[in-house]
């Protein structure tokens, strides 16, 4: 890894009363793609506005390519912004757009006009750079606000939500492109976003936030696979995590389950006998089976088929949802067996959330 | 009559008789004294023909005596004054304050509020206000000005022929304020903040994003203020009939007072009409650009 790009230690950040960002510490190398997601509330615009200079912080420091950037008003910093409602100058053509902060520098107009020309090659915007953003679809007006970054070649790319404006086939399309561009460009990037497909397809670091705090970061695939408390684990993943109560057998290595019949899972792994714990059930690592064959046995809910693959809910409390790849003869009524690999049961502290074992 | 109720109710009639409401109404009271002002204009009017449609028609003749007329000079240089110097002020100090009260500080959404006191005050209110203001002799303005030694004699502010004028603009610029205050703003508040976040950030410092975010968006309600400005400046007559009459002998006469003394109070109404025309064809041609300007407005 180089050296951080984009440094925060203890960053608070205080509205009135409200606590909005709360002892932030967080390293973004050079060239690398970092989402952060959460619920709305979570403070993560907040912290992306802190770091385009648009919102003040509190209390810590925040450093861009080791340049302390506390006070320092966002003209100066070197960063762009990709908002939400893209912002575009209403008033001004694609082009004009595009070259706005270079004409703000009085930079010659060849100068100007080569730079657009690339940038719209770049974004596909080729032959619309004479157009007014309300002539534009919101697909173009994504692109041309992400041109107006490029053009710049700031030392960080901030992403506000960009994508939430478009229609769902498009959405998946920017994702790819937005991310093939950063690595064309070797850019740094911080994307804003509550899609966790979002932040977990396109980002090589995911921090997780809630309520203004950090609840993990790392790469999407460890937060998957070993999310550091309860409420990561439901984030992350889609359709969600299950959850059911549950308390460590007498043997140590399994939990019984509560409300399935005391059904026991074997967990590969020691704990203290006795203890109570929340398991917590992939919906895709449960596999359906023979009732008397398999480890869970359950009352089918609800059956719902997308055609590549089968949800199935249990009618029982806690309900459980299951990912079943392909079709499934089971209907809505009869009892089914549910098996689950050791290594798949994560669980977490009732009280606290936290990750145990 | 059965036919016409169920019309009525089916919406269809009921759109014709709106329209014909609203129509007639335009009419009777817009544009039938509008030609009827035109056609007194071309005629000899006087207190005995005054009831009948049949008087002496005179082609032009009114109009050549009007702008022949040795006042019709300082009228129309007095009217430009007036006008220009009223919607320049309104316009600069009405936008500085709604620029001001844009900023995010405790209270400004009550202060703006309470700017709009001088407004919904009637024009001959304020007048009386303003005239005591400028009185003489015993004026606050003298009070003050002389308090601060800025001079140490009574300026005859309603009665100098020299500063008359611009005692009246002085009331009106204040009167005129508020309204240029209020449009401006929520023109202002029209424009995205996060427009402004976005040149920001591509460095733009205050005075840059002022002048190539803010003027350029705010095209279409400055079009609209300074025509309405105008407009209503032209049918300012209250404040003058509160502080000045048009005196002291026409120094501070504007054509909307003139039209009406030499209509009601010289009775020459054929003269009248005929300085009311021509400010109904600058007026008309006011309205021509502002209505072209509000077809331009932004949209996000």
């Amino acid at each position: 890894m180089t050296s951080p790009q984009i440094e925060l230690e203890h960053v608070d950040k205080h509205y009135g009363h409200f606590h909005a960002l709360k002892d932030i510490n967080l390293e973004i190398g050079k060239g690398r793609f970092v989402a952060l997601v959460g619920p709305s509330g979570c403070g993560k615009s907040t912290l992306l506005r802190s770091l385009a200079g648009l919102e003040s912080i509190t209390g810590g420091t925040m450093k861009i390519a080791g340049e302390t950037m506390n006070g320092v008003p966002p003209r100066r910093r070197d960063v762009a912004m990709v908002f939400q409602s893209y912002a575009l100058y209403p008033h001004m053509t694609v082009k004009e757009n595009l070259t706005y902060s270079m004409r703000l520098k009085r930079k010659p107009r060849e100068e100007r006009d080569k730079a657009a020309k690339e940038v719209a090659e770049i974004t596909g915007l080729g032959n619309l750079l004479d157009r007014y953003p309300r002539e534009l679809s919101g697909g173009q007006r994504q692109r041309v606000a992400m041109g107006r970054a490029i053009i710049r070649h700031p030392k960080a790319f901030l992403f506000d939500e960009p994508l939430s404006n478009l229609d769902a086939a498009l959405r998946v399309h920017m994702r790819k492109e937005i991310r093939a561009l950063h690595d064309r460009l070797g850019a740094t990037s911080v994307y804003v976003t509550h899609d966790q497909v979002e932040a977990m397809t396109m980002a090589d670091h995911v921090v997780v936030m809630r309520e203004g705090v950090i609840e993990q970061a790392g790469a999407p695939l460890d937060l998957y696979d070993h999310p550091a408390n309860r409420f990561v684990a439901g984030f992350i993943g889609s359709p969600a995590m299950n959850f059911v109560e549950a308390a460590v057998a007498e043997t140590g290595d399994a939990v019984a389950l509560e409300g399935y019949d005391g059904a026991v899972l074997p967990l590969g792994r020691k704990l203290e006998p006795g203890r109570r714990v929340v398991a917590g059930l992939r919906p895709e690592h449960l596999s359906l089976g023979e009732p008397d064959r398999s480890q869970i046995r359950v009352g089918v809910g609800v059956v719902e088929f997308t055609g590549a693959a089968s949800y199935l809910s249990s009618a029982g409390e806690p309900e459980l949802t299951v990912f079943h790849a392909g079709r499934t003869e089971v209907r809505p009524g009869e009892t089914v067996g549910l098996t689950i690999a050791p290594q798949h049961v994560h669980l977490f502290d009732p009280e606290t959330g936290r990750r145990v074992g | 009559m059965a036919r016409f109720i169920r019309s009525v109710r089916d919406a269809r009639g009921l759109d014709a008789v709106l329209v014909w409401l609203a129509l007639g109404y335009l009419g009777v009271f817009s544009a039938f004294p509008l030609v009827y002002n035109i056609v007194i204009s071309l005629q000899t009017v006087d207190l005995f023909s005054l009831a009948s449609f049949e008087r002496p028609f005179v082609g032009l003749q009114n109009y050549r005596d009007v702008l022949g007329d040795p006042v019709a000079g300082t009228v129309l240089w007095n009217t430009i004054q007036f006008v220009v110097l009223s919607v320049v002020f309104q316009l600069a100090i009405g936008f500085g304050l709604a620029l001001f009260f844009q900023q995010d500080f405790p209270g400004a959404t009550y202060l703006r509020g309470l700017f709009l006191a001088g407004w919904i005050m009637p024009a001959l209110v304020v007048g009386a206000v303003w005239s005591w203001i400028l009185a003489g002799d015993f004026g606050v303005l003298n009070y003050v000005l002389r308090s601060l030694g800025i001079t140490d004699r009574n300026i005859f502010w309603l009665s100098d022929p020299n500063v008359s004028l611009y005692s009246v603009i002085i009331a009106n610029i204040w009167l005129g304020i508020p309204f240029n205050m209020i449009l401006l703003s929520v023109g202002l508040a029209a424009i995205p903040r996060d427009v402004y976040e976005a040149a920001e950030l591509d460095g733009a410092g205050a005075w840059q994003r002022f002048f190539t975010i803010t003027l350029p968006l705010m095209r279409a309600p400055l079009g609209a203020v300074i025509s309405l400005g105008i407009i209503f400046t032209l049918q300012q007559f209250d404040l003058f009939a509160a502080l000045t009459q048009g005196g002291p002998s026409n120094a501070s006469n504007v054509a909307q007072y003139w039209s009406w003394q030499l209509s009601f109070q010289t009775y020459q109404i054929s003269y009248g009409s005929v300085v009311s025309v021509l400010m109904i064809v600058f007026v008309v041609a006011v309205a021509a650009v502002y209505t072209r300007s509000t077809r331009h407005e932004q949209s996000y």
